[in-house]
């Protein structure tokens, strides 16, 4: 690629004259002249500047910058003293040029295939073979945009789908021909599908696992020998491999996410930024990637009106006082950035907002080498843009100081040698107090305002009274020819006067022609009276918003995790803890302990028991515990919940398909949901969320501890047995879904059933396919070796691979059941193939037969009473967990629902009370059943010695209705505590108002913005989501 | 072993009913009955210790001490020695009988279709054999506020007992109440794949449609014309005292604003229902007595920064501003969650209400917002024999186990179809054994 540069280089450079190949119409234009800017001050690049510097360019490029140039003869010269030239902005994350995405008429009924035409790639919302060099076309409004913005450049590209193409980098001058200078610049990525309205991808996580296989396709079709199939799509994709990877991220975790995605596949993304990423930043620089930021920093709101007001979380309003200090953040992290001026409406709001940056401590070269090296380099275009040394594309800036200081005006901003002007630097600087003469009578004129933008004004002095009266003068100056109108009316003159003339000697001396309102002519000179107002006194005063902002640097705000309320400044810490006089409910043989004691250490649990003895226990150490007294208080193991959607982003179902055994709800978790916390004051240590419920075959689980602040990687619970949802009924053959959901199979119970055996004995000839590939690798001679010989891999498909696990029993089947034909015929299924059920979930006729899964070895995971919601529960009962409880099967209530996971332990009751289980076992309901049904009984479940710390303190007997949490903990540390929560509900309280009495005073600009909160969205299995829609 | 005990005496009653079918109503009173020992918590906020509860003829003719009573002056004397006895539970703004699968079109009955629809009555919708309420009953909930839903004005509730043959027989008031939907301030609003929430555009206009559409209705009391509008004829109630208008609402400006329409309409009764705001305006509310039906304890915090048990504690924070209020379950699916009204009120007693305060925003409380205290809602004399016997604290799953249930003084059956089917198959395994 970078022979391509250096090619397309060369060509510019000899070629300088556009369109060589183009016809002449008239005389050729040979582009002989050069031009000389002298005594500027140059910044050559975001790190060197020459004072008093001459600047020669010709054919659109630097010739050269230096001190001592020698100007050659027939050089147009411009004398730029007291100017400052810096180089042209590029901005990465633009569409500039781009045609508008179309998005195909919503239709209700499904589209299950792409409507792209020809030999491209299966699904429309991948489309690497757009070409953004090929579709761009000059916008002239746009570029006049960048250009007032300062940029001289920009990498565009179309912002459509989740392969997006190529993008190109284009000047901001108005010649296509000249203005593409990277015909094939970067490769884009996104986790959204855009126009595309194919059903597939619907979900985050489904556009992730479409991304990972198109990965896999693509190595296959690159190295296989027996292709069948032509691909367009990904042949072109297999061109840019070699291009800088660009990855459109939603949000600080989608950074994370992305990052992910490309450690499977080698390849380290440039990831579009959110302004965000100082909310996460020590895990956004652990990603090593480079970011374009962008400094669309939120407006204020409109909170006067305290009822809509509550609207605004404390999250957006922590956002809106902090998110000028990301820049800051970045650069304490050592990430490098580059400044996108996307989002930003207009060259003030983009100026003043990068010094708001400047006010949390960041200096110009940095915001310059952001808005210039970085990009330039990040785009491999460095020795092209960026700078302003010879050979460079003369893009570059002329302002009338520092460039980001405020009242710096930008004069010009030349591209690749062309002209624009944004304001005209030669205008004069009007502004002072004149003596005018009209004819022989003399009065006082005073002119104030902005260079260009004068207004005048006369003082008349009533010779009698001595009153003072002010006339408006209207002053339009260009160049040096002026004219003004007013109106006078006293001794000498009754009307409107106007005057025509010419400005002297820096606007020393005004004189010309002017018209009586009798129509008379008359002579008219105005001298100037001696510096008075400074010329460059700005009197837009709001230019500053009025807001007293806090001026200081990264490091002095405490961030809280997660970033909203109930966050906190520090996670908390594994502690030593002895707890005393407590009635342990251990859920193991020992049954429920009264009066005793609890040892925690190290995250697990030490010790449990009456009277323990530390120093006999453990004879070789001091163990100098926190001592908890908690009589008349409760523990318990924590509660673990084996069905749960919390904590899901964008999307629970990828029901577009019968099966989507290739996404993964790990992929698409969102440490920021308030449930996590409020379910850990539940008592909730462990949530398996699980994908939702739409199709029979659904996607990979993932297995969370509530570990409330940290990030979703680490919440995930290490080394959790593999697990995958299935389900049955109603949802997976769309019963409810509408009239136009027919369309894909399977629509009836016959149907489900066969899509099974389809799927699975694909997945064992798959799996035959790839046990005889690694064999045939073991079996390579040493000869074939060294001849290079390999044998040819099978193309990997997540999707088989996953049903492979299945049946090998390495990936475990928690399955959504309610009637008991096609709980049968599931087991049957399994059977016959070779696996077994490990969890029906939900399993509300298990009761009708709770022998034949307690042979099969099946446990269940029910709602403890939920029934009649839809025509296949009509028989759900609520003595259903105590009779397959009784049937030896290992038996949990679980809540599916974001409200019923805050109290499981109350669920958990219910099997007491409709079946008369016995308490203790009661308890196991929602403790260590799960635990054992999710294969982490070795460590979680149950208070015994060595396994994880998880516990709650209740306030009472946890099956008790008036059983409050008092304590949770995970591993050791205490994630929850009543008192704690206490302390935080005030905190919030006094930080609300504080953000919002500042929020108040906050007097910005043009309208706020109205309160929009952030959506609420609660999953149930149900949920149907399309990602496109988010 | 008290519950494997009462397991087998339900089996004992599987021969004499039969396993399938329905449970049927029983007849009126006619012996009179005397509750003798355990607890009785009269729902008036009173409790008695060892109390002697006697009904004749389906009213309450005996209140007091096991001491003071001569349990041979009664036809039949019920030993509730450790138990506990409560008025039964009320289910307000309930969709029980309207609705029998949630998911079955056929089954809903809820919903009409209209925005001004008072003239639409939930009485005669009512299946008397629906089988979800009889899992309601058994667990101690025996009267129902029907109610429908949807559009601007719902249309009329009515007041049912749970042991009825016909919509007729369970009718305790017919057409109690209009039911206003107060719109919704804010709506999601979706642009460039952002969604937000806005103040609706359109709000004030609905505001005005309400209001004309309550001018109108005022003024047709008087009308003198020939014609009939049902649909103002629905609303006359409300005017002259014999309707209660329910407003719907959970937002703080929702509820000030119903609360000026009330004043401004001359509307004689009015309820919030919902109310997840009600707490910010209490002192509001109790000054126009207006009083609550609070939203289900069970629902999470609209805000994330919310306390995070706010919808716990909400009958305690109104309880403490002297606001009139009971406890509604309105939730997603909440027909079949309304057997769980008992832990709803259990809940609000461990957040702050003593626990006779909790068993009142169940009964007492419901009855008077209803208006039906006169003759129900509480164990006092002369009031319906509608009350229950639980063998421990029916607020606690634990606890909630009904030996006995009387409304109106008949003796309810509290078997179900879903006891029915565990009898069933449980006979199934244990013949494997």
């Amino acid at each position: 690629m970078r022979l391509t540069i250096g090619l397309l280089f060369l060509g510019l450079s000899i070629l300088a004259k556009a369109q060589e190949t183009f016809p002449q119409n008239g005389a050729s234009d040979k582009d002989l002249i050069m031009h000389a800017f002298t005594h500027c001050k140059v910044h050559v690049d975001w790190e060197t500047t020459i004072d008093d510097a001459t600047l020669l360019i010709h054919h659109g490029k630097v010739v050269a910058c230096g001190q001592d140039i020698l100007i050659p003869k027939g050089a147009v010269v411009e004398d730029l003293t007291g100017l400052e030239v810096y180089p042209g902005f590029i901005d990465l994350n633009s569409s500039y040029g781009m045609p508008k995405v179309e998005r195909a008429p919503w239709d209700p009924k499904p589209q299950m295939e792409s409507l792209t035409k020809g030999a491209f790639g299966w699904n429309q919302a991948t489309k690497p073979e757009y070409d953004a060099a090929h579709n761009f076309v000059h916008d002239a409004d746009a570029a006049k945009a960048y250009r007032e913005k300062g940029f001289g450049a920009v990498l565009t590209h179309r912002k459509d789908g989740i392969i997006r193409g190529t993008g190109t980098v284009v000047t901001l001058g108005s010649n296509e021909h000249l203005n593409v200078i990277l015909e094939n610049a970067s490769a884009n990525y996104s986790f959204r599908k855009g126009s595309s309205r194919q059903k597939y991808p619907s979900s985050l996580m489904g556009s992730i696992a479409l991304l990972r296989q198109s990965y896999y396709d693509l190595d296959w079709y690159y190295s296989a020998s027996d292709i069948r199939e032509t691909n367009l799509s990904l042949s072109a994709w297999k061109s840019q491999m070699d291009l800088p990877q660009f990855f459109d991220t939603g949000n600080k975790w989608d950074v994370l996410r992305a990052d992910k995605i490309g450690d499977e596949f080698n390849t380290q993304y440039i990831f579009f930024g959110n302004g965000d990423e100082y909310q996460r930043i020590a895990d956004i620089a652990a990603t090593q990637g480079a970011l374009v930021i962008p400094i669309d920093y939120p407006a204020a709101y409109d909170v006067s009106d305290p009822f809509l007001a509550r609207m605004v979380g404390l999250d957006e309003l922590m956002h809106w006082e902090n998110a000028s200090r990301n820049i800051a953040y970045l650069v304490d992290a050592n990430i490098p950035f580059a400044v996108t001026s996307e989002g930003t409406k207009d060259a003030k709001e983009f100026f003043a907002n990068l010094r708001k940056a400047m006010d949390h401590g960041v200096d110009e070269s940095t915001l310059l080498k952001a808005l210039t090296f970085t990009p330039a380099t990040l785009v491999r275009a460095e020795n092209v843009l960026g700078k302003l040394s010879a050979g460079m594309q003369a893009n570059m800036i002329l302002c009338s100081g520092p460039i980001f200081e405020e009242g710096t005006e930008i004069y010009e901003n030349w591209i690749q040698g062309e002209r624009f002007v944004l304001k005209d630097r030669k205008a004069l600087d009007l502004s002072g107090n004149y003596n005018f003469t009209l004819e022989s009578t003399m009065y006082e004129l005073k002119v104030k305002g902005k260079r260009g933008e004068n207004k005048g004004s006369i003082q008349l002095i009533d010779s009698e009274s001595g009153d003072t009266t002010t006339v408006d003068v209207t002053i339009n100056a260009d160049r040096d020819q002026v004219n003004m109108k007013f109106s006078l009316k006293d001794s000498h003159y009754d009307g409107m006067l106007r005057l025509a003339g010419t400005i002297h000697m820096s606007s020393t001396i005004w004189d010309g022609k002017g018209q009586a309102p009798d129509g008379s002519w008359f002579d008219w000179v105005a001298v100037k009276q001696g510096i008075e107002p400074s010329a460059n006194v700005d009197t837009d005063e709001d230019e500053n918003g009025g807001e007293e902002e806090d001026i200081s640097t990264a490091q002095d705000y405490e961030i809280v995790y997660p970033f909203m309320a109930y966050g906190r400044s520090h996670l908390p810490e594994a502690q030593t803890i002895l707890i005393r006089n407590a009635t342990i409910w251990t859920c193991e043989p020992e049954g429920i302990l009264e009066k005793a004691e609890l040892l925690i250490r190290d995250g697990k649990i030490a010790a449990v028991g009456r009277d323990l003895n530390l120093n006999l226990l453990f004879p070789k150490e001091v163990i100098e515990p926190i001592v908890i007294d908690a009589k008349g208080k409760h523990i318990s193991p924590g509660i673990i919940d084996e069905h749960s959607h919390i904590a899901v982003t964008r999307g629970v179902n990828e029901g577009s398909q019968a099966s989507s055994a290739e996404v993964q709800i790990g992929t698409a978790l969102n440490p920021e949901d308030i449930n996590i916390y409020r379910q850990l004051a539940g008592g909730v240590t462990c949530s398996q969320l699980l994908h939702g419920s739409a199709n029979p075959i659904g996607g990979q689980s993932a297995l969370i501890k509530l570990r409330w602040g940290a990030t979703a990687e680490e919440m995930l619970v290490e080394n959790a047995a593999p697990f995958i949802k299935f389900a049955l009924g109603e949802n997976v053959k769309q019963s409810n879904w509408g009239d136009y959901n027919t369309v894909r199979f399977p629509q009836t119970r016959m149907g489900v059933e066969q899509v099974y055996y389809d799927l699975f004995l694909q997945a064992a000839e798959y799996d035959a396919v790839w046990t005889e590939y690694r064999e045939s690798l073991l079996k390579i001679t040493r000869k074939q070796r060294r001849q290079g010989y390999e044998p040819e891999a099978p193309r990997r498909d997540l999707e088989l691979e996953t049903l492979a696990q299945i049946l090998r029993g390495e990936r475990f089947v928690t399955c959504h059941s309610y009637r008991q034909d096609e709980i049968n015929m599931l087991m049957h299924v399994a059977d016959s193939m070779g696996f077994r059920l490990n969890t029906f979930t939900h399993i509300l006729e298990g009761y009708k037969v709770a022998d034949k899964m307690a042979k099969h070895g099946a446990g269940a995971s029910s709602f403890s009473d939920w029934w009649a919601y839809k025509y296949e529960v009509r028989d759900a009962i609520p003595y259903n967990g105590a009779l397959l409880h009784e049937q030896g099967i290992v038996t949990a209530f679980n809540s599916d629902d974001v409200e019923m996971a805050r109290r499981l332990n109350q669920e958990a009751a219910k099997a007491v009370k409709y079946g008369g289980v016995s308490e203790e076992e009661a308890l196991k309901f929602v403790t260590l059943n799960p635990a054992k049904l999710l294969h982490v009984d070795d460590r979680m479940g149950s208070i015994k010695v060595g396994k994880d710390a998880d516990f709650v303190i209740w306030s009472d007997n946890p099956l008790s209705i008036y059983a409050q949490v008092e304590q949770t903990y995970i591993d050791g540390r205490c994630y929850y505590s009543k008192s704690a929560d206490e302390q935080q509900r005030k905190a919030i309280l006094t930080e609300r108002s504080r953000l919002i009495q500042k929020m108040m005073n906050a007097d910005e600009k043009g309208a706020k913005r109205k309160p929009s909160p952030k959506q609420v969205r609660h999953y149930h299995c149900d949920s149907e989501f399309d990602e496109s829609n988010d | 072993m008290k519950k494997i005990a009462s397991v087998i005496v339900l089996l004992g009653l599987v021969v004499s009913i039969g396993v399938q079918g329905q449970t049927a109503p029983s007849s009126a009173q006619t012996e009179s009955i005397l509750l003798l020992g355990g607890t009785a918590h009269l729902g008036t906020g009173d409790k008695i210790e060892g109390a002697a509860i006697g009904f004749e003829n389906g009213k309450i003719t005996f209140i007091g001490s096991e001491k003071n009573v001569d349990p041979a002056s009664w036809d039949r004397v019920v030993a509730t020695g450790g138990k506990h006895i409560y008025p039964g539970f009320i289910a307000p703004n309930s969709r029980l009988g309207l609705v029998e699968i949630g998911a079955v079109r056929a089954t809903r009955d809820y919903n009409e279709v209209g925005t001004f629809k008072p003239h639409v009555r939930s009485a005669i919708a009512y299946n008397a054999d629906s089988e979800i309420t009889p899992t309601v009953r058994a667990n101690g909930v025996l009267i129902g506020q029907i109610t429908p839903a949807g559009g601007t004005i719902s249309g009329t509730s009515s007041i049912m007992q749970f042991d009825a043959w016909n919509w007729e027989d369970a009718l305790l008031v017919e057409d109690d109440g209009v039911h206003v939907n107060w719109p919704s301030v804010y709506h999601k609003h979706y642009d460039k794949g952002k969604i937000s929430i806005e103040k609706i555009k359109s709000y004030d206009q609905q505001l005005q449609e309400i209001e004309s559409f309550f001018t109108m209705s005022k003024a047709y009391c008087d009308y003198t014309g020939k014609q009939t509008d049902i649909r103002l004829e629905a609303m006359r109630g409300l005017f002259d005292g014999t309707k209660h208008l329910y407003v719907h609402a959970h937002d703080m400006k929702q509820i000030t604003e119903a609360v000026s329409f009330k004043k401004r309409m001359g509307i004689k009764t009015m309820v919030i229902v919902g109310g997840r705001d009600s707490y910010l305006v209490a002192d509001m509310l109790r000054d126009n007595a207006i009083s609550v039906m609070v939203q289900c304890p069970h629902t999470v915090p609209r805000y994330e920064e919310d306390d995070i048990d706010l919808s716990f504690k909400l009958p305690k924070l109104l309880q403490d501003e002297g606001v009139l209020f009971c406890i509604e379950n309105e939730a997603r699916m909440s027909e079949i969650n309304a057997r769980n009204i008992p832990f709803l009120a259990g809940t609000a007693v461990s957040y702050g209400l003593t626990y006779e305060q909790g068993v009142m925003a169940v009964t007492l409380s419901t009855a008077k917002i209803l208006g039906i205290d006169e003759f129900t809602g509480s164990i006092e004399m002369g009031k319906d024999a509608t009350l229950f016997v639980s063998e421990g604290d029916a607020l606690d799953m634990r606890g909630n186990d009904l030996t006995h249930a009387w409304i109106q003084g008949r003796d309810t059956d509290l078997d179900t179809r879903q006891k029915q089917l565990y009898r069933k198959y449980k006979a199934k395994y244990d013949a494997q054994k």
